[in-house]
């Protein structure tokens, strides 16, 4: 299929209705961000997505959207509960990969001479990497428990107080779970890896607020120049991988049946109200629930390994969760298509909600300010505070950005790095690195991705998030 | 046995063209390039033969659930395929004889993470007297 863009402004390029697509595509970036995308397939996936039966609006893209398997990263798609389609590959294999940013009350000038220590310690408390098997092993009736309950299952082992569920979207638990719609298969694979980073882009993160563009909001998330920060981003693991594989298999085989014509088989879907649809819903929303219990987990013992390597008591450091987003995830929303309020299933891949103040689903804390919208850069430079606006609800479904977006594949980064020490470079930038695989540095190069901060300015721009804070990291640890 | 396969650029994941003489070659080549590309090491430890039987509607698909389940096995049982004999094979079913290793991470030098096996851009074809398969990973 051949996409060709036509520009409407300066944060809007359309991709026009031709062929089979039932809607046109809506990509929001900049000229340069598109001109580093222009040589991956991103563009052709974001027309193949407005192909599916029962898309809303557009097929859209955000400014981070590169080249993924069926649907690109970045990409959002609302479709319609009687006549929609609900595809696993619209969500990715690490469903309700997220992240979550911790505040402290502490300057992070007070622990940067302990950087090393910390992080050391990071490393040895977090299993990190490929098959990284955690602390916690589940029985399959536990993990049960951990697909129904979300992140209150964590809260009530002990791992975390009440109020995080009140900064965690969805409060950390997905309606509609059920964990009998879940293969033994993917409990098998979940019942050793909560509170484990895996590999890849996964990451803990210290950082320092480096930057503030909005006082008044920032001062409402409770944010102020120089504090320690600290980012989780991880995911579902094994157990969400199994899921999504299992239900793209099952949907493999039947999208013939149901008379589907497909640009890409990693489309394969179903209608939302089929019966393999609901059990798809039901199940995603099991790993959902998952990856909540393992960022809760991960960040349960990053508080201990402050508090216990800077013998500080939790009520000095203070450490909250600010926040918590999802990035893969498909939700039934209520949004307005063609002047009505209208029940729509969003597919958000490497896309994060963006809602703006005063609506319902914003922490009461936040009510006022929006919900914080998290935006992690590349190891070596930036991430963000967001928040939510009302131009994200009337455009893109109260979508925004997810993060940098690579640019090199891997065997590229790889290639560029070869001869570099990574660890000591980014120790002359003051940040220090922990890693477990041989080549994770180096596929996770900063040239890598694209430069965040212009990802992050064209969604402000585009009027889909607003920048509050910028966060610079000094202490990493990756799998 | 040396593996002919070639990584191909893929911005998020990583993929791969195998090539074979014959189909039950592909088949096994592939299995065993997606175990070299997760892990590094001789493969070592006490053994275990399993019967394994896959359908798919086309060879592609047989291709893609194939990968997965050798995948899956070693992450959810933690077997690492080291020998396969192909019993039968057609174009809706393939039947295996696999012998595994129990995978002790501490023998291997882990090279990355592949979560899973996608459909996008699959393809199994014969090209003149060369049987070739792309395949991407999600990574």
């Amino acid at each position: 299929m051949e996409a060709k863009l036509k520009k409407i402004d300066n944060w809007r390029w359309e991709i026009p209705k031709t062929g089979n697509m039932r809607v046109p595509g809506l990509i929001f970036s900049s000229p340069e961000l598109l001109d580093q995308g222009k040589n991956d397939q991103s563009v052709i996936q974001v027309a193949n997505v407005a192909t599916l039966p029962g898309i809303v609006r557009h097929s859209l893209a955000m400014p981070d959207i590169h080249w993924g398997y069926g649907f690109p990263i970045g990409g959002v798609a609302a479709f319609d509960m009687e006549e929609g389609i609900v595809s696993p590959g619209g969500v990715g294999y690490d469903i309700n990969c997220g992240v979550r940013l911790l505040t402290t009350s502490l300057p992070a000038r007070e622990i940067r001479p302990r950087i090393k220590e910390i992080v050391s310690a990071l490393f040895m408390n977090i299993p990190t990497g490929v098959g990284s098997r955690g602390k916690i092993k589940l029985s399959k009736s536990e993990e049960k428990r951990v697909a129904a309950e979300g992140a209150y299952w964590a809260i009530k082992n002990g791992l975390g107080v009440e109020e995080d569920l009140e900064t965690t979207e969805d409060n950390g638990v997905m309606r509609g779970a059920d964990p009998e719609a879940v293969s033994d298969r993917a409990y098998k694979r979940g019942h050793d890896e909560i509170g484990t980073l895996g590999s890849g882009n996964h990451f803990l993160e210290i950082q320092y607020v480096d930057e503030i563009y909005d006082q008044k909001i920032a001062s409402a998330f409770n944010l102020f120049e120089g504090q320690l920060t600290v980012m989780i981003h991880t995911g579902s693991r094994g157990f969400g991988h199994q899921i999504c594989d299992d239900f793209l298999k099952e949907m493999s085989s039947h999208v013939q049946d149901a008379g589907f014509i497909l640009p890409d088989r990693q489309l394969a879907c179903a209608y939302i109200k089929s019966e393999t649809g609901k059990k798809y819903l039901s199940a995603m929303a099991c790993a959902a629930n998952y990856a909540w219990v393992n960022r809760q987990v991960i960040m349960h013992w990053t508080r201990e390994t402050f508090e216990s390597v800077l013998g500080i008591s939790p009520r000095d450091l203070k450490m909250e969760l600010l926040y918590d987003v999802c990035h893969n995830i498909a939700k039934i929303e209520s949004h307005m298509v063609d002047g009505k309020k209208t029940k729509v299933c969003v597919h958000r891949k490497g896309a994060t909600r963006s809602l703006p103040p005063n609506h319902p689903d914003v922490p009461q804390k936040y009510r006022e300010a929006g919900q914080p919208v998290i935006i992690p850069g590349d190891m070596g430079t930036y991430s963000y505070v967001l928040t939510g606006s009302k131009k994200a609800m009337d455009e893109t479904f109260g979508s925004t950005c997810h993060g940098a977006g690579r640019v090199l594949s891997r065997r590229q980064a790889v290639k560029l790095a070869k001869g570099r020490a990574i660890a000591r470079e980014m120790e002359d930038r003051g940040i220090f690195v922990q890693s477990r695989g041989r080549n994770t540095l180096k596929e996770e190069i900063p040239e890598a991705y694209k430069d965040v901060s212009l990802v992050v300015e064209a969604v402000h721009m585009a009027g889909l998030a607003k920048k509050v804070a910028r966060m610079r990291p000094i202490g990493v640890i990756k799998g | 046995m040396s593996l002919e396969y070639q990584i191909i650029d893929h911005t998020a994941d990583l993929g791969i063209v195998v090539k074979a003489h014959s189909l039950e070659n592909l088949f096994i080549n592939s299995a065993k390039v997606m175990i070299d590309l997760i892990i590094q090491g001789d493969v070592k430890g006490k053994t275990e033969v399993r019967e394994i039987v896959i359908e798919g509607k086309d060879f592609p698909d047989l291709m893609v659930r194939w990968l997965g389940e050798i995948l899956y096995l070693f992450y959810g049982e933690n077997l690492i395929g080291s020998s396969i004999k192909i019993k039968s094979l057609s174009w809706s079913r393939i039947k295996a004889c696999v012998e595994f290793v129990e995978f002790v991470p501490e023998y291997y030098e882990i090279l990355r993470e592949i979560k899973a096996v996608t459909y996008h851009r699959i393809s199994v074809e014969k090209i003149g007297d060369i049987w070739e398969t792309m395949v991407v990973f999600d990574v």
